[in-house]
């Protein structure tokens, strides 16, 4: 009897497991192609500045949103399954959440997508308050709340899968601020005695995410009524601080869940653990505090703020991120130093998204600042340094992860990987640094339409974004033909630890 | 017999005029105040009720679900400018606010919220914090007066009122998940002593993984 209760037990910690294996390979597959989707928007929309492309400024904006939209959220997605698969090794969460969030993220895209593709809504990723209600005859009210309805179903979704991972930390360390290491970080307990790397970043990630949708959907709330009572006024300014603070937050959390693939994969590469010490700990515990404070530096042109906020914002923007990158990239650095870590294409990622990371901080510490700010802010400057520490950061990671899951299936297109990795490094570098540039030159990000001696500019970042997407593509397709047979894999053959990291 | 006599201290308390007509005359008391009151009356009930309560309906109450959609749905009818109007102007909807927020509101909470899982308890604490936060925001954005019975200033301070409770809620419940405290516990306390006739049903069920 007892016999068989113990094979069905096993039979079913089986079928759990092939579920969740099945459920993350799902996330792989969707964060793929939406990317590689996404990705293809915004070269259009640079090869239209560059004027290879015709592309009427209507379209040209709608591609805008919706690459905005869903970057941010095909990079939430992204994290959160990096996430996920790293954090439930220490923490007991929920295959049925993971998989409700995926099929409301795909509801919420299909809503998004048709606001702007069949709605023609137009207003920005950002749906800054009043703009969605005043359209000018562009788009309708039911196109844009078609939008708001879709942004908060994608937020139902990450708030259950967030309110998950926050109640299995709870249950196993007693309470978040020990899944964060406060007690390490202060020195009132022993460092090694604090929680594996994942753990204080999934509790960081999901604190700061909550918090970050709940304020989130007090506004999209609010809109939705303004769309169709437009007699229901608010405070602009109220508005614009309540999406900003739910926008930075929710974009912010893609790295910080993103990170996780480094602190885990990295290691087995190099036959060494991640050390986690009290710095580690405490940086985790006061970038859970900035993150939250941040985010008045989008608002550094708003004049009507307060100063005192201002001047937080640009404070805390020269300290917000760098406690996590700093003893990641140190971390990185220590791991990887004479760890005779062989190179290939997942560690040559998860260690490029560091580098993208840190090199992103850059220009975007350079924004943060006031003065630097009303000269930069709308250039294209910014999505300069976004989409360095986006592509370069968040995506290499995500892509590090997606590569190194593959690799438990050889596949005959093995040869093309190292082109793959030089084609997306060589454009991303090549297209970041052609925004940058024109940012430098007062080239005006949001532009349909561009100027004559802009144009070298754009032709450059369009080579870039290519290139980009030539690499993406190659890498997307490799992981894509290998899915069913990682599919029929057994658990433990997949996504483990390396041969030779095993066998350390 | 200690949390009935309580419920009915509080209930009555709330019915007699002094009481009464002071928390109804202002919105923000209204809707801050006596209604939540009103739904403690409910939840002091909930473990005195439970004892008698049928097996078919603790079953039917499948992971607290139909309890808490009914308390959705019987919150957000009071959280109407015109219930609260109707409220004010005719005894019979007076009466039906206090007989409704302590057996639609509180004991189906009572009852209900033990037989959730602790996803759903953390996600109906976060719909309701939205809740109330986008209600506060409606309030003090609305352009004209919504009740008859209150002036624009008062309804302003409603308004108010609603966004401060929805702070110090999201604050309360980070707070409490952030050094361990468990908001289960007064629910906990409350059921002690009525375990011997819990049902099955009573066990904290998990979403199938």
């Amino acid at each position: 009897m007892s016999a068989n209760a113990g094979r069905a037990d096993r039979a079913g910690v089986r079928d759990g497991e092939t579920a969740a294996r099945a459920v993350e390979l799902a996330y792989i597959a969707v964060v793929a192609i939406v990317l590689l989707l996404m990705m293809l928007f915004g070269l259009t929309m640079r090869a239209a500045q560059a004027q290879y492309l015709d592309v009427q400024p209507r379209l040209f904006y709608v591609l805008l949103t919706m690459h905005g939209a869903g970057m941010v959220g095909i990079a939430g997605v992204a994290g959160a399954v990096v996430m996920w698969h790293f954090v439930r090794r220490h923490v007991p969460v929920n295959t049925t959440v993971f998989l409700a969030n995926l099929v409301l993220f795909l509801i919420g895209a299909v809503l998004i997508l048709g606001s702007g593709f069949i709605g023609g809504f137009a207003g920005a990723w950002t749906f800054l308050y009043p703009l969605p209600a005043h359209s000018n005859g562009i788009w309708s009210a039911n196109a844009a709340a078609a939008y708001m309805l879709g942004l908060l179903v994608i937020g139902v979704g990450f708030l259950l899968l967030h309110l998950d991972v926050l109640h299995g930390i709870w249950r196993t360390y007693g309470s978040l601020a020990n899944g964060l290491g406060l007690k390490q970080a202060i020195g009132l307990k022993p460092e090694k005695t604090g929680p594996p790397p994942a753990v204080p970043a999934a509790t960081m990630a999901s604190i700061v995410n909550v918090l970050g949708i709940v304020i989130g959907a007090v506004v999209l709330i609010l809109s939705l009524v303004n769309l169709y009572v437009p007699s229901f006024t608010m405070s602009a300014l109220v508005a614009k601080n309540l999406i900003y603070f739910f926008g930075h937050v929710f974009i912010n959390a893609t790295i910080y869940m993103a990170v996780i693939a480094v602190y885990e994969i990295l290691p087995l590469y190099a036959h060494h653990p991640w050390k986690t010490n009290r710095i580690f700990y405490l940086a985790w515990v006061a970038s859970t505090v900035m993150v939250l404070i941040v985010y008045p530096h989008h608002l550094l042109m708003d004049f009507a703020m307060p100063p005192w906020a201002l001047v937080v914002g640009q404070i805390i923007s020269y300290l917000s991120g760098l406690p996590v990158l700093l003893v990641t990239a140190f971390g990185a650095l220590t791991v990887v130093h004479r760890s005779g870590l062989r190179w290939d294409t997942p560690s040559g990622l998860c260690f490029l998204g560091v580098l993208g990371w840190a090199a992103g901080v850059i220009p975007a510490i350079a924004d943060g600042t006031i003065v630097v700010n009303s000269v930069m802010h709308n250039t294209q400057w910014v999505p300069g340094h976004f989409h360095t520490y986006l592509l370069l950061g968040t995506v290499a990671m995500f892509l590090g992860y997606m590569t190194w899951t593959a690799k438990e299936v050889p596949h005959e297109t093995i040869g093309t990987e190292p082109a793959a990795f030089w084609l997306y490094v060589g454009g991303g570098i090549i297209f970041v640094v052609a925004f940058l540039a024109a940012g430098s030159a007062s080239v005006p990000r949001r532009y349909a339409v561009h100027l004559a001696p802009w144009l070298t500019y754009d032709r450059i970042g369009s080579l870039g974004a290519l290139l980009v997407v030539l690499g993406v593509g190659i890498m997307v397709v490799q992981f894509l033909v290998r899915v069913p047979a990682l599919a029929r894999l057994p658990m433990t053959a997949v996504a483990q630890p390396l041969p030779e990291a095993a066998a350390e | 017999m200690l949390r009935l006599a309580a419920a009915a201290i509080l209930w009555f308390g709330l019915w007699l005029p002094p009481l009464r007509s002071g928390l109804e005359s202002d919105m923000a008391l209204h809707m801050t105040v006596q209604i939540p009151l009103l739904a403690v009356v409910g939840i002091l009930i909930a473990p005195e009720v439970r004892r008698f309560e049928p097996r078919w309906l603790a079953e039917a109450d499948w992971l607290g679900i139909p309890g808490i959609v009914l308390v959705l749905f019987s919150t957000s009818c009071w959280m109407l400018p015109v219930a609260l109007d109707s409220a004010l102007g005719d005894w019979r909807m007076e009466v039906a606010k206090f007989v409704s927020l302590p057996l639609l509101v509180g004991m189906p909470l009572g009852l209900s919220w033990q037989r959730m899982p602790p996803l759903g308890r953390l996600f109906v604490i976060a719909n309701i914090i939205s809740k109330v936060g986008a209600l506060g925001g409606l309030y003090l954005a609305a352009p004209i007066r919504l009740c008859a019975y209150y002036r624009l200033d008062q309804q302003a301070e409603a308004g108010s009122a609603l966004l401060a409770v929805a702070t110090a809620a999201i604050v309360g419940a980070f707070l409490a998940s952030f050094f361990g405290w468990s908001w289960r516990r007064p629910f906990r306390d409350a059921w002690k002593g009525h375990r011997a006739v819990a049902t099955a049903t009573d066990a904290s069920p998990s979403l199938p993984t």
